[in-house]
């Protein structure tokens, strides 16, 4: 083979810290080397050509280019050699850019390194053979996981676009958050005025099938083809009979149930459609709280119910589709502001937290939208707003910003001053940040026009007292620009408490074989130019389960998604990729270990002249190697990464 | 009746109904027992002749099944002879019905590299009519060699792998002779491991590459493990994938004591047919004892105990009980 080598620079990325030359002119003496040259951008057209002009020029046979990581630029330099008329598999990757350049600062050791990695590719390239991409059919569908915002959006675009689309939501009713605010920021729009027509939406749409009140209890296949197994939780009422006229809740003696939709403010019946507008408008029994269900006696919703839906015998159902895509829109949780012993760790009945807040503002709400704190229903004059709470606080695992908090806490300092003109707000912050288009002007006019007090600093305490007004909260806190202590008498205190991923997030994560940080956050492929992607293909991202992010962004990205996912799917078919394990059978012994060990169920037992042998569906492995290693006699091997070229690779830098 | 006696006659009860009966019959000399493929009713009188009885009964006939596949076989099995049986069908290497397996209470076995090395300053063992008497009374071995009268306690040249033994009866079989034998009090304390472990890393790798240096590369210890069931395709003699070269270099023998023990990670039931079978007496069982254990506190794993077990190294699951990656 004539290897053509060529190293990249990027930049000062590999320069800073890699002889670059060097390295060029170490691979000029490695073995079939014919052809070594070093570009200061090699992904660029520029840098391309270059490639493309020496496999013509040199008449190469294969091509290794030392630079970033392949997951960055494997596929255009594939693309490249392609063009010049070599298969695209006929090329190898070495990163010496995060796997060298990045880690070590020391130029001398690092170019050895790096000398020592593009021997390893050269000695591996030497082995490989041409392969040929086959096509396969895939499903023009897509799941969306999650009704939030985000989800509703890649929904609606994904159906819009002429995809089936299969939607699954946790909750009863899709909408998410935002379904729980009154109002939206910088335009104090009410919310549900302008998500409701969108949920309504998915609802008729000939397109979208909603499994609400549902979860994703496996994933299996691979991009194009996956199967999807969903649990439907039992409602014990049967929605296609259930016409949401909400009878029931009038009749059911269990009056405290958990109010889930309301964030806990109040309470509500064992047997619940959660808000007015819920999408499906279907009631749900919680069986904790359900009479009937914890005693067999009571029975006062199914008399109740005129089209017979309440079935006690109901149980969760699974089901399977399949999908070519998965658009991950699993939203955020709050996190748990109760460990904060100086906000009284959940003790004081007056201390809420902002989604609380929303709820008492809501019109739609448990107090119809008037502002009525909970432990005597007064009105409250002041009111504290306390930012951060569970944000930019390492101390509590919590080192990153929520990013809206400071938006919704100027609007609800706002709103409260609409709802209660003669009453005062303060508003304790670290920084004010609203960075958005009209954002910082929104802030402004809450301090501005509205009078909310803001006061720099942390609270430092609070506790209840009374005063010849009633009981109050006095909060301490400091204020960082007077220099001074602040003490204020408040009615009511409200947490701006920060977000994070959703609780179950992780667990979907392991599911899809999505990468996931430390906060439960999923990875997106690039943090600057994959926001969308993840690493594993067919996989898509909107909203806040990817990064925190408030909702003209999380509708953005369900609009990328949706994008994503109808290019994918445009075609109707995809090209496998052809790194995959093959079997040669006369070495083959059918004991069938690499059928147990396969992740992805692609080795199947086959009977070739009457033994048992294992096959690999091509379509299906991912080829991720577990097979190879485990069969005993190197029966099974992938087509881009033998035994021999993982021998050759090792006996290159045991030459080093 | 003598447990020899009862095995004789529960193997001529299954003969009729099987192509052969696998025990052992007397060998080269007193002290050697050899495999004893009985297939006519004159041929059991040959099983356990030599005068060691099942003491000598050293070798696994379970490595003989793979071959055997679709013939019906009888095979007389120690208790670690039948934890072979169980895992090679959990691994449906074998299949259970194929085989009639007769079980009786092992009392342990000798290990001739033992008495080997406790003859060595007198003469070779191995060479033919060097032993000339064998008498196994009670606790005592007395044997006759070079004309001269040796005798040994039976614990001090008994096998190491018996005294530790926490299945001596056959853990499946279809007849069993004799009374099953308590182990429930044996446990296995893993002391040879341990002992190697508490060398410094530089002296363990120096221990290994000398032991290593010996190999004479006659893979007796591949062909002697009832679960090597490759066969015709082994790593350590395939040029494509070339895992081995074939210079005799301790790198590449070490290396093929190394795959040998990973291919049978979770695999190995510790019979130690390897370690018997080599004509060195380099201690290869240590390193799949070290693996063995590995599997046993990590995933409360043995091999051979359950023919619908699935050995936890081939099985992919995404998450494993005792290996926390994550708090749920």
């Amino acid at each position: 083979m004539r290897i053509g080598v060529f190293i990249c620079h990027c930049g000062s990325n590999i320069a800073a810290t890699v002889d670059v030359p060097e390295v060029a002119a170490a691979a000029r003496r490695m073995p079939e080397v014919v052809y070594a040259s070093d570009n200061m951008y090699s992904c660029s057209e520029p840098g391309q050509q270059a490639i493309v002009e020496a496999i013509q020029a040199h008449n190469l046979g294969g091509v290794v280019v030392a630079s970033c990581s392949p997951r960055m630029h494997e596929p255009t330099f594939r693309k490249a050699v392609e063009r010049a008329g070599l298969n695209r598999y006929l090329f190898e990757m070495a990163n010496i850019r995060e796997h060298v350049a990045w880690v070590g600062k020391h130029k001398r050791a690092n170019t050895a390194k790096a000398t020592e990695l593009v021997l390893m590719a050269v000695e591996k390239l030497r082995l490989n053979r041409t392969l040929a991409p086959r096509k396969i059919p895939a499903t023009r569908k897509v799941l969306v996981v999650g009704g939030g915002v985000a989800g509703i959006q890649a929904a609606l675009d994904c159906a819009e676009g002429g995809l089936s689309v299969v939607l699954v939501e946790r909750e009863p009713s899709i909408g998410g958050k935002m379904s729980k605010l009154d109002k939206t920021f910088p335009t104090i729009d009410c919310s549900s005025c302008v998500l409701g027509p969108k949920m309504v939406e998915v609802a008729q749409h000939e397109h979208i099938d909603l499994h609400a009140y549902s979860e994703i209890v496996s994933v299996t296949g691979y991009v194009g083809n996956f199967a999807v197994t969903i649990r439907k939780k039992a409602a014990y009422v049967d929605w296609e009979k259930c016409t949401g006229c909400g009878l029931c809740m009038e009749r059911c003696p269990s009056l405290k149930a958990h109010d889930r939709f309301n964030e806990g403010i109040g309470a509500t019946t064992a047997i619940n459609i959660p808000f007015p507008q819920a999408i499906p408008k279907k009631a749900t029994i919680s069986a904790a709280h359900c009479i009937r269900l914890k005693t067999g006696k009571c029975g006062a919703c199914a008399k109740a119910c005129p089209s017979g839906a309440i079935d006690y015998e109901d149980q969760d159902r699974e089901f399977t589709v399949t999908v070519g895509a998965v658009v991950a829109a699993t939203g955020y949780d709050l996190t748990d502001w109760k460990v904060y012993g100086e906000y009284g760790a959940g003790r004081y009945p007056d201390v809420i937290t902002a989604l609380q807040y929303e709820r008492l503002l809501t019109a739609s709400g448990p107090t119809q939208g008037r502002i009525k704190r909970p432990s005597d229903g007064k009105e409250p004059k002041t009111v504290v707003f306390i930012q951060c709470v569970g944000s930019r606080d390492p101390s509590v695992g919590r080192p990153y910003c929520s990013g809206f908090c400071c938006m919704y806490t100027a609007k609800q300092a706002i709103q409260t001053k609409e709802h209660l003109p003669d009453s005062q707000s303060y508003v304790f912050y670290l920084d004010i940040r609203a960075p958005g288009k009209g954002y910082d002007e929104f802030t402004r006019r809450a301090q501005e026009e509205y009078g909310a007090a803001y006061v720099r600093g942390r609270v430092s305490m609070l506790y209840p007292i009374k005063t010849p007004d009633g009981e109050k909260l006095l909060v301490r806190g400091a204020d960082t620009l007077a220099g001074s202590q602040v003490e204020v008498e408040a009615d009511l205190v409200v947490l701006a408490v920060g977000a994070g991923a959703a609780e179950h997030a992780p667990r979907l994560a392991e599911k899809l074989r999505i990468p996931y940080d430390a906060h439960g956050f999923f990875l997106e492929g690039h943090p600057t130019l994959k926001p969308i992607e993840t690493n594993t293909a067919g996989v898509y991202l909107a909203g806040a389960c990817q990064g925190l992010k408030d909702i003209p962004a999380s509708v953005a990205q369900g609009s990328g998604a949706a994008a994503k996912v109808l290019g994918l799917l445009s075609r109707g078919e995809l090209e496998s990729d052809p790194q995959t394990a093959g079997v040669n059978l006369t070495r083959c012994t059918g004991c069938g270990k690499c059928i147990d060990i396969c992740p992805y169920g692609a080795v199947q037992e086959l009977e070739v002249r009457g033994k048992p042998k294992a096959g690999v569906i091509e379509a299906v492995c991912q080829g991720c190697g577990l097979c190879t290693a485990t069969c005993p006699q190197g029966a099974i091997q992938l087509s881009h990464c033998t035994d021999n070229q993982i021998l050759a690779e090792v006996e290159a830098l045991c030459r080093c | 009746m003598a447990l020899r006696e009862q095995l004789k006659k529960m193997i001529l009860e299954v003969l009729p109904g099987v192509d052969c009966v696998i025990g052992w019959g007397a060998g080269y000399d007193a002290l050697h027992a050899a495999p004893l493929f009985m297939r006519a009713p004159e041929d059991v009188e040959r099983f356990l002749s030599g005068p060691l009885g099942a003491f000598g009964a050293v070798q696994n006939p379970a490595l003989f099944l793979p071959e055997l596949a679709g013939k019906k076989i009888g095979l007389v099995v120690k208790g670690c002879d039948s934890r072979s049986v169980v895992q090679l069908a959990a691994e449906n290497l074998i299949k259970r019905e194929e085989v009639v397996i007769i079980g009786f209470p092992c009392e342990g076995v000798i290990d001739l590299h033992k008495l080997r090395n406790k003859l060595a300053a007198h003469f070779v063992v191995n060479e033919p009519g060097g032993v000339t008497a064998v008498n196994l009374a009670g606790d005592h071995l007395a044997l006759t060699a070079g004309g001269q009268e040796y005798t040994f306690k039976r614990d001090e040249i008994m096998a190491d792998k018996c005294p530790r033994c926490r299945e001596p009866n056959a853990v499946i079989s279809d007849c069993f002779a004799g009374i099953e034998r308590r182990a429930d009090n044996i446990a296995d304390d893993y002391e040879d491991i341990a002992a190697l472990e508490r060398m410094s890393l530089e002296d363990r790798f120096r221990f290994w590459e000398q032991e290593m240096s010996r190999c004479v590369r006659c893979y007796a210890c591949r062909n002697a493990c009832p679960l090597c069931v490759c066969r015709d395709h082994c790593a350590g003699a395939s040029r494509d994938p070339h895992w081995l070269t074939q210079a005799d270099s301790t790198r590449d023998k070490f290396m093929f004591q190394l795959i040998h023990t990973l291919h049978l990670a979770g695999r190995c039931t510790g019979c130690g047919e390897c370690q018997r079978a080599c004509p060195l007496g380099i201690p290869v069982l240590l390193l799949k004892r070290s693996l063995g254990r590995a599997v046993e506190e990590m995933f409360d794993y043995r091999a051979g105990l359950d023919t619908e077990a699935k050995p936890p190294l081939l099985t992919f699951r995404v998450e494993e009980r005792k290996i926390k990656e994550r708090e749920w």
